[in-house]
């Protein structure tokens, strides 16, 4: 039936070949879906290089006919925010949380999860239990106590409220208790305790899910929107998702600006994205159901 | 070597040994955390509804259960105020939920076997989630800007038709909200679809190949039943995402025209920290979130089953 392919023929050619026609069609939805994805953000970028009179033209103008940095000058000099500050806000009060975050569910997921004591299972079904509670519940008396200690339009009041999340406590703990007791028991016999089992045997073994919890945290942190909406209005003390919208609240027709301010703000994002992408896919996809 | 071997077996006494109190001292430090921000706001949170909260001029006087009333009463404005832009927000999430699953599950099916760029698509369609919400908010504002927005420009391109006023006309003005957040989140349902459908084995689908059927009946007998417990968690948690719609209304219409598109989450933060009225704000709180425990409580049902079959054995 099949022919020998004749000397110096690669052998990967014939189904290569064969495979190409039957798969264009969903290459090519594939790349349309793209184009549609990728649109808004070209636009974004594009009107950020454009001139005032070009952003606004008509009909409009797909690739900038005069391409100009005048908007990101005119934005990073701004005297109405500081869009570097904002950057800096954000990244410290997300950093300080994650890190914060994730020693705390980690020393509180150990016993969960290696320890044997009265009350353990109790404590981790109370703690689970508040998970059901809807955050818009705590609202309002947690911005009331912010007014109480005095930390409004302070970094305290975005970092201290969240840290005690529960989720990812229930993450840690779920992996924790996947670690064999070999490995516990051998570090044992060399005269370990728990905090050096802790920290030389669970913690090492478990990076993938540490680094999947800090990602979260620190996405969820650097995302928040409505908490230091209120929160905190000095703008030198705006974390950039509030700052670039009151930015946006001032410029509304000076689109070149507005799309310069915009890009800057999804930078860090963007870069942080393309670092930790792996992480970001895989974490997301183990911590959700495991069927 | 025979004489060490003996206490290993017992290390779990030697833990429970060493100090009872350990293990406590390691919840600590969470523990008393959760309890101030966790457990005492909801108890405080109660207290503050059934009390008129002046933070002008500091008093709290003991009102009883007037602000829940209030809601139920017709004629206030937060009867009015709280229930329509509760169902502005039922409404917004009963348009976005199908979309937002119907198109996670089919990027997913065109992503799921080997393609040329596979990585490359997938990153292009998770990557908008990675943006601030107001970020995609100023974007999609833009995009659909009532006279020269990209939307407009493009159908002016192809059918010459003249510019929408998408913001400002009652009812189309949901259309960026939805498109935006679709955008914005169909990548991680994907994501989630993508890890899922790996987890079917292929000798299913082989053996369905083998009887002859064709790829539209694997993905209808094979595909679509396995995929059942993450179709569920996916419906709950995008449900649970889309009722709690605050900043994609706020950034793109800032609720309008005339509260049209104005979320739930939005009003309330407007009667507390606009209007100033904390108590009201706090009642508002709590019904709204007695509504949405039922759809944590399902979620929350699928996360414990993951734990039991994590229980030590």
């Amino acid at each position: 039936m099949t022919t020998v392919p004749p000397k110096g023929v690669p052998v990967r050619t014939p189904p290569r070949r064969r495979r190409l026609p039957r798969e264009w069609p969903r290459f090519l939805v594939l790349c349309l879906l793209s184009l549609l994805f990728l649109a808004p953000v070209y636009w974004m970028i594009s009107t950020s290089f454009k001139t005032e009179a070009d952003a606004i033209a008509s009909p409009v103008q797909w690739w900038p006919a005069h391409p100009t940095l005048e908007n990101y000058r005119a934005v990073l000099t701004s005297p109405d925010g500081n869009i570097l500050r904002w950057t800096w806000n954000s990244l410290f009060v997300a950093l300080t949380f994650t890190v914060l975050h994730v020693a705390l569910c980690a020393l509180t997921a150990y016993p969960l999860a290696r320890m044997r004591f009265p009350g353990r299972n109790a404590w981790f079904w109370f703690i689970l239990s508040s998970l059901m509670i809807p955050g818009i519940v705590t609202l309002v008396p947690t911005y009331i106590m912010m007014l109480n200690f005095g930390w409004i339009n302070s970094f305290h009041a975005l970092i201290w409220p969240g840290i005690s999340g529960v989720f990812g406590v229930f993450l840690l703990r779920q992996f924790f208790v996947g670690i064999p007791r070999e490995l516990e028991e051998a570090a044992r016999l060399d005269g370990a305790g728990n905090f050096q089992i802790l920290w030389r045997i669970i913690l090492p073994l478990s990076v993938p899910s540490l680094v999947t919890l800090a990602v979260f945290a620190f996405m969820g942190s650097w995302n928040n929107y409505l908490w230091p909406l209120y929160t905190v209005t000095d703008v030198d003390k705006m974390t950039l998702p509030v700052g670039i919208t009151t930015f946006s609240q001032r410029y509304t027709t000076e689109y070149g600006k507005l799309m310069a301010a915009t890009t800057l703000a999804a930078v860090p994002a963007l870069v942080a994205y393309l670092i930790a992408q792996r992480f970001l896919e895989a974490g997301l996809s183990t911590t959700g159901l495991k069927e | 070597m025979t004489t060490t071997q003996a206490p290993a077996t017992h290390a779990p006494t030697g833990t429970r040994r060493r100090g009872s109190l350990e293990p406590y001292l390691y919840l600590l430090p969470h523990a008393a955390l959760f309890f101030m921000f966790t457990v005492y706001p909801i108890g405080y949170g109660l207290y503050i509804s059934l009390h008129r909260w002046d933070l002008l001029n500091n008093t709290q006087t003991f009102v009883g259960t007037e602000f829940f009333r209030n809601l139920f009463t017709s004629g206030t404005p937060q009867f009015e105020f709280f229930w329509r832009t509760l169902w502005n927000t039922t409404f917004f999430t009963l348009v976005s939920v199908p979309l937002l699953v119907a198109a996670a599950l089919g990027l997913a099916a065109l992503l799921h076997r080997p393609i040329f760029g596979r990585t490359f698509f997938r990153a292009v369609f998770f990557m908008p989630g990675i943006l601030t919400v107001s970020v995609m908010g100023i974007l999609w504002r833009w995009m659909f800007d009532n006279q020269i927005g990209l939307v407009n420009a493009a159908r002016d391109l192809m059918t010459g038709a003249p510019p929408i006023a998408w913001l400002s006309t009652e009812g189309l003005a949901w259309v960026p909200i939805v498109v935006g957040t679709v955008w914005w989140t169909v990548g991680f349902n994907m994501t989630l679809y993508l890890a899922a459908m790996s987890n079917i084995p292929h000798s299913l689908y082989e053996a369905a190949a083998l009887d002859g059927a064709t790829g539209g009946q694997q993905f209808r007998f094979i595909t679509w039943p396995m995929l059942t417990p993450i179709t569920l968690f996916v419906v709950i948690t995008t449900a649970l995402a889309s009722f709690q719609l605050f900043g994609q209304s706020l950034v793109i219409t800032n609720g309008g025209p005339t509260r049209s598109t104005q979320s739930v989450i939005q009003y309330i933060t407007e009667e507390g920290f606009t209007n100033s009225q904390i108590s009201s704000a706090a009642a508002m709180g709590f019904v709204f979130g007695l509504m949405m425990l039922v759809l944590t409580a399902a979620q929350f049902r699928l996360m414990a089953r993951d734990v039991q079959s994590t229980e030590e054995k």
